[in-house]
């Protein structure tokens, strides 16, 4: 049954099994009260390709297993399913979907066909669910376009009944919204005339897709499934008997697909899309073995398999510039492993493409934990892709965090496969995305530098920092929205603001808010920090305060401090207010507050809160760092 | 039906059912397999479709009473 999906690319998934041996692995853990081991198996069922059979017993295990067990997980998502088909097998292979992605899921399922009236309803069971996403899946029979003649006001009234629906949602609920778009049914009674007739409903659709993305805006996502329809096939996707036994809008075998990419589309949204890509070099960059063939034996550049590495390795820049980390682990002697980056004609990545580049003989695991440490990124952000199964399989097993991509045999399935797993979707793309590379680059030469100055203080003032901290304004809003998505170690209370929460705060006048800049004699690291503060009577208490992890250990919180002490001197409030909220991550902060001198007012099991005076406090921050205004340098303080 | 069908229709049951002590028996019905609802019919109906490589026709999706009813069913579908 899966078989056929074999020649489609690799997947992540386990070596020497297959997915039927994993769900009856998964039910044997079950039994023996189990739970994490059976999630485990489950999330491994989802990797052996799309098979929705083994899809729907997986998920149905796995309702049975949360009963008892939560999934491990990143986050905890609430997903509201409205739609205007049958979307129970939907609602039940989401969860299961969202594994591989480190989401434990939770649906609420509208009723059937009827995802208007429940937008509508001010009071209903969709706004007591109070979800963090809202998910309008529709198909084509929802559009009333005729097969032609249509007018462009047609098209327009269209649109609106569907913004309108996106509006009212925006109103009620700070969830966000994932629209549908509409697969196009390959039927057309005109034929080819469709396709340049105006008017046709064929292209009507067409414009109303491209519309809907025109006005899908910063709350709305658009799940693109007439690409999907197209990538897995139309005459598969649609299945008219399906239709017509039980008003299966997308047919059974689709599903897995499209639950996958809705899952992925979430994930990105909340900025949990991995960091890092980390390669094997012989057949994985080009085929053959350096160590062995020399350069000019390695298959690279010319003929059907040197295309294809090339190809490869032309992906893999493009995700670099998208702000995806590069990184190598290889069994090879370092100059070896250098040779073709360095001398290859038709090497299209380059050493300095690379952000950490570990050739040697140790254990893979070993050197994957040591690339996590230099860039300062969990395990859990790491995607690791090797041809060799028996290598990915020991990574498997010993570090579980890291997801791992199943090559297929042909290189030239390569691309394929890493696009197919969806682990590097990307929602908001901010400029700090792009530059990424270069500021994780001038970390591991920071990390140089810190270990030959000889007292940390010389090594701070080495760095030459500069920052730039003023209030959050709508320029900054996407990245200080990103942050607080997905800010793990520095960040005292790891409260996930939604965006419109924020803007809530940034119109309040009782609310202080900052950013803070960083740029260094390295690189130029950019908004790194959010600062956020609730004024109550002449005491500010400080709801948010974090720091993305690429600026831990620079003093930045000191300068972060010094600015919220200016603030609340000149709004005349005398004391702070602190709350640390203790989570799996988040022990490097523990002691933020005694560090600064806050004393314990409270202390409970889950958080503890503390308080300074502010006169007690150093408004000038951090001596290390100075502080300038915008990009003119300019001092202030 | 032959036993090698027979064993490939109990493996799908306990696979879509999740049951791996099920014991395929001819009398059994809806009634007497937990979770077999009306979705999970669905669900069922096109495991076996693609275990099998064949295609339901409307008026079979629901016809049958019981499981050996279903096999008999499957067996002239097979052999045609």
């Amino acid at each position: 049954m899966s078989e056929q999906r074999t020649s489609s690319g690799g997947r992540i998934g386990g070596e020497g099994r297959d997915a039927a041996a994993c769900l009856k692995l998964a039910n044997d853990s079950h039994r023996s009260g189990n739970g994490p081991a059976a999630i485990g198996w489950l999330k491994r069922v989802t990797q052996f390709g799309d098979d929705f059979v083994s899809w729907q017993s997986a998920a149905s295990l796995l309702a049975r297993v949360r009963e008892t067990h939560t999934p491990p997980a990143k986050r905890t998502v609430k997903v509201a399913l409205l739609g205007s088909y049958t979307t129970a097998q939907m609602a039940s292979l989401l969860p299961l979907a969202a594994l591989a992605f480190d989401m434990d899921l939770e649906v609420y399922e509208g009723p059937y066909g009827a995802y208007r009236q429940e937008i509508i309803n001010s009071i209903g069971p969709l706004y007591e669910a109070d979800p963090d996403f809202v998910v309008i899946a529709v198909h084509e029979g929802e559009v009333a376009f005729p097969q032609i003649g249509g007018k462009p006001e047609d098209l327009d009234a269209e649109l609106s009944r569907w913004t309108s629906l996106w509006d009212i949602l925006k109103q009620r609920v700070s969830a966000r919204i994932i629209q549908h778009n509409i697969a196009i049914r390959p039927d057309s009674p005109i034929g080819h005339v469709a396709a340049s007739l105006e008017g046709s409903r064929y292209r009507m659709l067409q414009d109303l897709n491209s519309r809907l993305g025109l006005e899908a805006g910063e709350r709305v996502a658009i799940l693109d499934c007439e690409r999907l329809a197209s990538l897995i096939g139309k005459r598969r996707w649609f299945d008219d008997r399906y239709w017509y036994f039980s008003k299966q809008g997308v047919s059974l075998e689709a599903l897995p697909l499209l639950v996958r990419h809705t899952a992925a589309l979430i994930a990105a949204e909340l900025g949990l899309t991995r960091k890092c890509v980390v390669v094997d070099l012989d057949n994985t960059l080009w085929g053959g073995v350096i160590g062995e063939d020399d350069l000019s034996g390695i298959r690279l550049g010319d003929g059907p398999h040197g295309e294809a590495f090339v190809a490869f390795q032309e992906y893999l820049l493009e995700l670099k510039r998208r702000g995806i980390l590069l990184a190598v682990c290889s069994k090879n002697n370092e100059m070896d492993a250098r040779l073709p980056f360095e001398r290859h004609p038709d090497m299209r990545i380059k050493l300095d493409d690379v952000a950490v580049f570990l050739a040697n003989w140790a254990p893979k695991p070993e050197n994957l934990t040591t690339i996590a440490e230099r860039l300062n990124i969990g395990l859990d952000a790491l995607v690791f892709v090797d041809d060799d199964p028996v290598e990915r399989e020991i990574v498997r097993l010993s570090l579980p965090e890291v997801a791992v991509i199943r090559l297929p045999d042909d290189p030239a399935y390569y691309v394929r496969a890493v696009s197919e797993s969806l682990l590097f979707e990307a929602r908001l793309f901010t400029q700090e995305d792009a530059q990424r590379t270069e500021q994780y680059r001038a970390r591991a030469q920071i990390a140089e530098l810190e270990s030959s100055a000889s007292t940390l203080e010389e090594f701070y003032t080495s760095l030459e920092m500069r920052a730039e901290i003023a209030p959050i304004d709508g320029f900054h809003l996407p990245r200080v929205v990103q942050l607080i998505g997905k800010t793990n170690q520095f960040n005292l209370t790891t409260r996930r603001h939604s965006r419109a929460t924020v803007e809530a705060f940034l119109a309040d006048q009782e609310y202080v808010h900052l950013y803070l800049k960083l740029r260094d004699r390295f690189a130029d690291h950019g908004l790194v920090g959010v600062l956020i503060a609730r004024r109550i009577g002449d005491l500010l208490d400080i709801d948010t305060w974090l720091l993305s992890c690429r600026a831990i250990g620079r003093t930045a919180e000191a300068a972060m401090l010094g600015g919220l002490v200016v603030e609340a001197q000149m709004r005349g409030c005398t004391r702070l207010r602190g709350t640390y909220i203790p989570t799996t991550k988040n022990a490097v902060v523990s002691d933020l507050f005694s560090r600064f001198g806050f004393r314990l007012v409270e202390e409970q099991a889950r958080k503890t809160v503390w308080e300074c005076d502010v006169a007690a406090l150093d408004p000038s921050g951090s001596q290390f760092i100075e502080r300038v205004v915008g990009r003119d340098d300019a001092e202030v303080a | 039906m032959t036993l090698k069908s027979h064993d490939r229709l109990e493996e799908l049951f306990r696979r879509v059912f999740n049951d791996y002590a099920l014991v395929l028996r001819d009398r059994m019905t809806a009634a007497d397999v937990e979770g077999w609802d009306s979705i999970a019919h669905i669900n069922l109906m096109f495991s076996i479709e693609q275990e099998f490589g064949i295609d339901f026709e409307r008026d079979e999706f629901a016809r049958f009473t019981d499981i050996g009813d279903l096999k008999r069913l499957l067996e002239a579908k097979l052999a045609q």
